[in-house]
């Protein structure tokens, strides 16, 4: 078959076999041009090209009958195939499943032992490949590199089950016992392939490291995720010590900074982050994992100063590697959700993180500057770049609005407040409830109620504290009254209807709808104490506290007011029960209200409530000793 | 409402594959007065409307599926199967024409009809025009800057986002900015790595919001901000940003809003959260679009639509509209409508029209309210904003493949851009305002156009003809099936008595198939009527096997045959053989009712008349206009009826009958070590199982039944002459029995058979006199006797010999016989015995229910105890 030529290289083939021979190497010559082009049209279509002519070749060898002599060669362009096609879509699919199952049916044609093993499933097809191919003794290499590739798509479909048993079949009898993935792809050693065997894209061997790294990275996320911390740590440092390009290596580190940082080793976990960013070009999740790990700390300067900086390194935007065009680590690892340590997000995402941290920890400034970014960044469609709203996992799109105005007002900007509270309510104009005609609502009675979201009377809520702010108290207390009118029209069925999306429902649990009522409620009663109305006053802050028990601040604005009146018994049953119930621990937890919500009430909360208590209390002993 | 028909001019024709051109890929284009046209082929067309002439052919390496222009950059995007989006520059386009006018002879491509214009060369489009190589593309949409593809994964649908790439600056593939997947989607089946062309291209489309920020899409549409809000949500509005809608071929209607589709590099989007399923049509989306239905208010110049239209395969039509109800709230009015279909292709048109093309007409439908004009007096989003009803008006074109609506819109009308399945580009202008055009006088110039009009008037009449004509032709023959079955009918139903002029007789036999012995049934349809029996008919046989019922009640299994019946003239006959048992756990539950009746099935006759005739039927075969006829529907007159007992299951092996029999009950054919080993596994078994075993030391169940000779006798007549009384019985017990005619030729008075399951069955006849029973003497009679070791086959047998007894007694009561004086007192006694025994049975059974396993075994015996004292005085028929 090998003519031996003076001149060597410039022989015609003579043969089929050569023919074809020489064929699989020119694609796969073509293909490793093809990788190294850069990210190009150009490079998409050779590939695309070797692609197809491999697929042609396969073809035309699987037209034929098998035979021992061609089985290496069609073993080859098949794992060069399914190397290329993999690679090319990123992904293994379902149909090269039977691409090798093809190949493995080829093995056992020339065993002509085909006909007793069709029925069975892939598993057994390769127990008993393997066995048969003991006896054929040339095909192993080739069969070894086809069985790298099942092993990689059994892992990256997460069939573990199938996988410990090939690689337990491959491995022979020295460790059949063992069903530790990570000890057998340590055992298993491919032959190596000979010198004049056919050109590959990707050899047996460093398959078998990459699927070494890509387990142990996969094993150590999945621990992590189900909290089984100290394995993970281990299948974490396994990966990291394995052979492993830039990117898995910042992965693992930050995976590892989770990790550490969850068993309670800070400065550990600092290591290994720092370590993550030093060493790749992806900067989000090492420092989204860093601002956790300050949070956590307390450090809140450290975790808004990592925040700022994950918000810059997500605006670049990283022009993505042209992806190798042979089976990578990173294509059989899971695409990251957003459960996982390594999920960071868009930009947008970090900006509304950065913008709400600061809100919170009282930076109201910043927050402000932030929140009106983030409206840049959302809005601004001149930008040829389009940004994801926060949301899902975050607020909806209405919510990131009112905390951006509640952020204003904090901030001390009332006027900018009101502004973005009327290009919100502009927007949605068309949404709106229209007013019920007079005429339809005598006949339809009291009953029917026109749906509103609970952030349109967010919406007037917030309009009316920047009213505060700005001194003009009737706008003030027409905007609360506004806000009222539509809390009260809204009944809890009506959250079903309307374009509120799931989202927009999930935010709005009734807890904080009664809270958005204590909060209009209390706020008009403030107005009206500042306007000297007392009795009017008086008559919303009872309405509050009927509205919403759980709301202590107004309680004590009610019984202020009511002290104020000189209205002694009712102010004494009051305060008995302020009294008794500040004994017991606080347990109304406000974590479940948006945040806008939760800042607003701030705003309204009664200064020195324990100084007034104090004082009734002597003033009570008092009139008792008289 | 268009009233007048519409104008039609044929501009060109272009090559079509034979049948015609099958609608859904091919793509109609216009951009003033330049036409863009794909036919479903390679090759893309450019065609001048104002020099009625085709300027540019271009060739691409596969199926182009999908065209859409960019005006503004001045770029053609081209969806190419299996390879991906290509992008011409119109510019560049023309160019390239002028360039390459020189050396291309290849027109094969084009049949231009305009004489006198020179063939257009093919330009083959350059690989470097691919933008986006990706096979499983399936549709793409192109907004201002990005570019929405939608690909068909192997288990998902993929909607994907890319920066807009254009030819001219360095195309990037990895410009992905977003995916998301959608729901499942059922794989097409093909050769691995190679997927088959979708019957049913998905639709993609772009809906934008109303200010005039957002990017717009070429296709696209606007919404106004209620029914934007409605269907896509407040975050969508508040964003402005443009949704896209996905008509999949499942019938799902999803939408995405694209700004969230907008995801980190690595990872899709989280389908629960950025898809939103609006609505399911059951039937292939074949077109989304949208429409104005109501009168703009004075004061707003953009004309938004108000009313988002999806059309499915089949005709479902599904409007949403926003409004108001009375109290004020924003609510979504969805309708659904029914609409001739298959629906092929479809535009909106200005106006609140909507034009879709059937095979056998093109119709336009109005969804303004009612198609009656607005009432001012109305409040503002009352309710009932579309009509309950849709009524199509035809417009006398068939046949239309693809369809737009032409940029170059006359005054106060609509002008269509329409590809006929034959290949035909025309254009139909429809005059909205029904006033007559004022007559002109008569030029050289304008009879010119007259004539050239007509013509192309007569052209589409006669396509129209073509297509109507074989519809007519299909419902005629239809409708000789259906009278042809109504005369069958009749002739069956009508004539209950006496023989009927269709009648089917069911014989038994045993035969050999597949190495096993099987009961076979054979129906012998026979038509004596002066009918034939044509497509549409079939033979019913249902098997039920009621066995089971006799030992505890429970339900019996049925199994039914349905063989077509495939032209049947008068006289004809038509054999079937069905196997009834044993089956693969070699029981066979005897006895079993065997049934048949003809079945005639409406759907298959009436089903493709009432389908409208389609010329690109070949792309859907066998398919039937869903709900018109239900599945089942059909017309099912019984024929005749049989029961198959033991006496016509037993097998005589000991008896010299045909050779298939001779070879004994279970052993297959030939192979005497199959045969042994036969034996040896087989149920009734020499030398294994439990009842073999009984068959050896127990002794066999008996049960005799006593008729009298006399009875016996008369019910024979004189067929039985010359023989004994004995012979005579077993002869007529085993009538049915292919051993019958041997009973009677050896004159034999006890046979030994053996059962489906192998066992023995012993049947004895002689005569006895019965003594005590009749003060005048003893009465002569014949007693039967069942002898089996199997007490289940004892039973059947003895219930087959009752069966047949009681009909007999039946029989002879009619003909008036009387039996002799009898001792009532001692009959009396018997049946007062029996009565108790009865009772005891009733009580026995019921603890039976009730009992554990250990008592009921104690039980069972007593109960069979109990049913050999109620046989033992045996049964006595006089």
């Amino acid at each position: 078959m090998a003519h031996k030529t003076p001149l060597g290289s410039s022989a015609p083939p003579t043969s089929c076999l050569d023919l074809w021979r020489e064929k699989n190497d020119q694609l796969v010559r073509q293909a490793k041009v093809a990788q190294d082009l850069g990210l190009s049209l150009r490079r998409q279509q050779l590939a695309q090209d070797a692609l197809e002519g491999l697929r042609g070749l396969l073809h035309s060898l699987q037209g034929l009958p098998a035979a021992v002599s061609v089985l290496p060669l069609e073993l080859s362009v098949i794992c060069n195939f399914i190397t290329l096609r993999a690679s090319l879509a990123q992904g293994f699919t379902e149909d090269l499943a039977q691409d090798i199952q093809r190949g493995l049916e080829r093995v056992l044609e020339t065993q002509e032992q085909l006909e007793a093993r069709l029925e069975h499933g892939l598993r057994e097809l390769w127990d008993f490949v393997l066995h048969v191919s003991s006896l054929l003794p040339e095909v192993l290499p080739a069969l070894h590199h086809l069985a790298g590739l099942q092993a990689a798509l059994w892992l990256s479909t997460n069939h573990l089950g199938d996988l410990t048993f090939l690689l337990q079949t491959l491995n022979g009898s020295q460790c059949r016992a063992s069903e530790d993935l990570l000890l057998l792809l340590k055992t298993w050693r491919p032959p190596a392939e000979e010198s004049d065997a056919p050109l590959t894209l990707q050899d047996a061997r460093s398959l078998r490291d990459v699927l070494l790294t890509a387990f142990a990275h996969r094993q150590g996320l999945q621990e992590l995720i189900t909290g089984s911390l100290p394995r993970a740590l281990s299948s974490l440092h396994e990966a990291a010590s394995s052979l492993c390009p830039q990117t898995v290596l910042v992965q693992v580190y930050t995976a590892l900074g989770t990790c550490l940082r969850k068993m309670g080793s800070p400065q550990k976990a600092l290591l290994y982050l720092i370590a993550a960013l030093k060493g790749g070009s992806t900067w989000g999740p090492p420092l989204l994992e860093a601002s956790r790990l300050y949070r956590q700390l307390g450090n809140t300067a450290a975790e808004i100063e990592s925040l700022e900086l994950l918000v810059e390194a997500l605006s670049v935007s990283d022009i993505p590697e042209a992806p190798q065009l042979l089976i990578e680590v990173e294509l059989l690892l899971p695409r990251p959700d957003p459960a996982s340590p390594l999920h960071c997000g868009t930009q947008s995402q970090a900006k509304y993180l950065l913008a709400s941290r600061c809100l919170q920890t009282g930076r109201a400034e910043d927050a402000a500057e932030h929140y009106l970014d983030l409206l840049a960044l959302l809005l601004d469609v001149s930008e040829p770049k389009l940004s994801p709203p926060p949301c899902p996992p975050g607020p909806c799109v209405p919510e990131v609005f009112l905390e951006a105005a509640a952020a204003l007002i904090q901030a001390g900007r009332a006027q900018d407040a009101l502004t973005i509270c009327e290009e919100l309510l502009s927007r949605m104009s068309s949404l709106l409830p229209k007013r019920p005609r007079l005429w339809k609502d005598a006949r339809k009675g009291a009953r029917e109620s026109p749906h509103c979201s609970p952030w349109v009377s967010a919406t007037y809520l917030l309009q009316g504290q920047a009213w505060v702010q700005l001194g003009a108290r009737k706008e003030a207390i027409s905007e609360f009254s506004r806000c009222l009118e539509l809390l009260f029209r809204a009944t809890p069925k009506d959250k079903e209807q309307g374009p509120a999306s799931s989202c927009e429902q999930g935010c709005t649990s009734d807890v904080a709808l009664q809270q958005l009522r204590a909060a209009a409620l209390i706020s008009r009663g403030l107005e009206w104490v500042a306007s000297g109305q007392d009795t009017r006053a008086l008559q919303d802050f009872l309405l509050s506290v009927q509205v919403c028990p759980g709301n202590q601040d107004a309680s004590f604005h009610l019984l202020r007011t009511l002290r104020r009146l000189d209205r002694r018994d009712e102010a004494t049953a009051l305060w008995r029960r302020l009294e008794a119930q500040t004994e017991l621990p606080q347990e109304n937890a406000t974590w479940s209200l948006p945040l806008y919500l939760e800042t607003c009430l701030g705003w309204i909360r009664p200064p020195d409530c324990e100084t007034l208590l104090a004082e009734f209390r002597t003033s009570l002993l008092k009139t008792c000793d008289l | 409402m268009a009233s007048r028909a519409p104008r039609v001019e044929y501009l060109a024709g272009f090559r079509c594959p034979l049948g015609g051109l099958a609608a859904g890929k091919p793509r109609v284009l216009c951009h003033g007065a330049e036409v863009f046209l794909s036919t479903g082929s390679e090759l893309v067309y450019v065609y001048d409307q104002e020099g009625r002439l085709l300027t540019a052919v271009y060739k691409f390496p596969g199926q182009v599926w999908h065209l859409e222009l960019l005006a503004l950059r001045k770029a053609l995007y081209v969806l190419c199967a299996q390879s991906g989006i290509y992008c011409l520059s119109l510019d560049q386009a023309g160019r390239s024409v002028s360039q390459d006018g020189g050396d291309g002879g290849d027109s094969q491509g084009t049949e231009d009809e305009q004489d006198g214009a020179p063939p257009s060369p093919v330009i083959p489009v350059d690989p470097g025009a691919c933008v986006l190589p990706d096979a499983t593309l399936c549709a793409f949409t192109i907004l201002d800057d990005v570019l929405v593809t939608l690909a068909q994964g192997p288990t998902q649908w993929k909607v994907q986002l890319f920066e807009r790439p254009s030819p001219g600056e360095d195309p990037r593939p990895g410009g992905q900015i977003g995916e998301v997947h959608l729901s499942s989607c059922t794989p097409t089946a093909g050769s691995p790595g190679e997927p088959a062309a979708p019957h049913f291209l998905p639709v993609l489309c772009c809906a934008s919001p109303p200010s005039s920020r957002a990017p717009r899409s070429s296709r696209g549409f606007a919404l106004e901000g209620a029914l934007f809000g409605l269907l896509f949500g407040a975050g969508a509005t508040l964003l402005e940003s443009p949704a896209i809608l996905c008509g999949l071929p499942d019938g799902q209607l999803c939408c995405v809003v694209l700004q969230t589709l907008v995801t980190s590099r690595s990872a899709p989007g989280d389908p629960k959260a950025l898809v939103k399923i609006l609505h399911h049509l059951e039937e292939p989306v074949v077109f989304i679009g949208a429409l104005r239905t109501e009168p703009l208010a004075e004061d707003v110049e953009d004309e938004h639509s108000d009313c988002l239209v999806v059309l499915g395969h089949h005709g479902r039509t599904l409007a949403i509209k926003a409004s108001w109800n009375e109290a004020g709230h924003l609510a979504p009015e969805l309708r659904e409508y029914r609409l001739p279909g298959p629906v092929l292709c479809a535009a909106c048109g200005g106006h609140s029209r909507l034009y879709l093309s059937s095979p056998s007409d093109l119709c336009v439908v109005d969804l303004a309210r009612g198609g009656s004009p607005w009432d001012p007096a109305q409040p503002d989003g009352a309710l009932g904003g579309l009509p309950s009803l849709l009524c199509p008006t035809s417009l006398s074109v068939c046949s239309v493949v693809t369809l737009s609506v032409s940029s170059r819109t006359p005054e106060g009308g609509t002008e269509l851009l329409a590809l006929s399945a034959k290949g035909r580009l025309m254009t139909c202008s429809l005059d909205l305002h029904p006033e007559t055009p004022c007559p002109t006088s008569v030029t050289s110039a304008n009879t010119g156009q007259k004539i050239k009009e007509l013509l192309s008037g007569i052209g589409t009449v006669s396509e129209r003809v073509s297509s109507l004509k074989k519809a007519v032709d299909q419902r005629n023959k239809a409708l000789m099936c259906l009278n042809e079955a109504m005369n069958v009918s009749c002739a069956l139903l009508s004539s209950r008595e006496g023989p009927r002029p269709i009648s089917c007789a069911i014989t038994t036999a045993w035969s050999c198939l597949q190495l096993q012995d099987v009961l076979t049934a054979t129906c012998l349809l026979e038509n004596s009527s002066s009918f034939s029996l044509d497509r549409g008919w079939a033979l019913c046989v249902q098997v039920l096997s009621s066995s089971r019922a006799l030992d505890l009640g429970s339900a019996g299994s049925a199994v039914t045959y349905t063989i077509p019946v495939d032209q049947l003239g008068p006289g004809g006959r038509r054999e079937v053989t069905l196997p009834l048992g044993p089956g693969e756990d070699g029981a066979l539950d005897l006895p079993v009712t065997v049934s048949c009746a003809l079945f005639y099935h409406l759907r298959e006759v009436v089903g493709g008349a009432l389908a409208p005739t389609d010329p690109a039927q070949d792309a859907w075969p066998d398919e039937c206009p869903p709900d018109v006829l239900p599945e089942q529907d059909g017309v099912c007159l019984p024929l005749s009826e049989c029961t198959v007992d033991m006496l016509q299951g037993l097998r005589f092996p000991s008896l010299s009958v045909p050779p298939m029999q001779a070879l004994g009950p279970l052993s297959p054919a030939g192979d005497p070590i199959h045969t042994f080993l036969g034996t040896c596994r087989g149920p009734g078994g020499q030398l294994a199982g439990p009842s073999s075993l009984r068959a050896k030391y127990l002794p066999p169940s008996v049960a005799t039944i006593k008729v009298s000779a006399e009875l016996l006798r008369a019910a024979f007549g004189d067929g039985h002459a010359g023989m004994s009384l004995g012979c005579a019985t077993l002869q007529w017990l085993l009538a049915e029995n292919a051993v019958g005619d041997i009973v009677r030729a050896q004159a034999l008075s006890s046979v030994q058979g053996v059962a489906p399951d192998g066992t023995e069955v012993h049947l004895i006849v002689h005569e006895v006199a019965v003594t005590d029973l009749c003060p005048a003497g003893p009465i002569q009679a014949v007693e039967i006797q069942v002898e089996s070791s199997s007490l289940a086959n004892m039973c059947r047998t003895h219930h087959a010999i009752i069966g047949r007894l009681q009909r007999m007694v039946v029989e002879q009561a009619a003909r008036g016989s009387s039996p002799p004086d009898l001792r009532l007192q001692y009959l009396h006694q018997i049946h007062a015995n029996h009565e108790t025994l009865l009772r005891e049975v009733q009580t026995l059974r019921d603890r039976l229910c009730t009992e554990d396993e250990a008592s009921s075994c104690a039980t069972a015996q007593r109960l069979l105890q109990v049913y050999r004292q109620l046989r033992s005085p045996s049964l006595l028929l006089l």
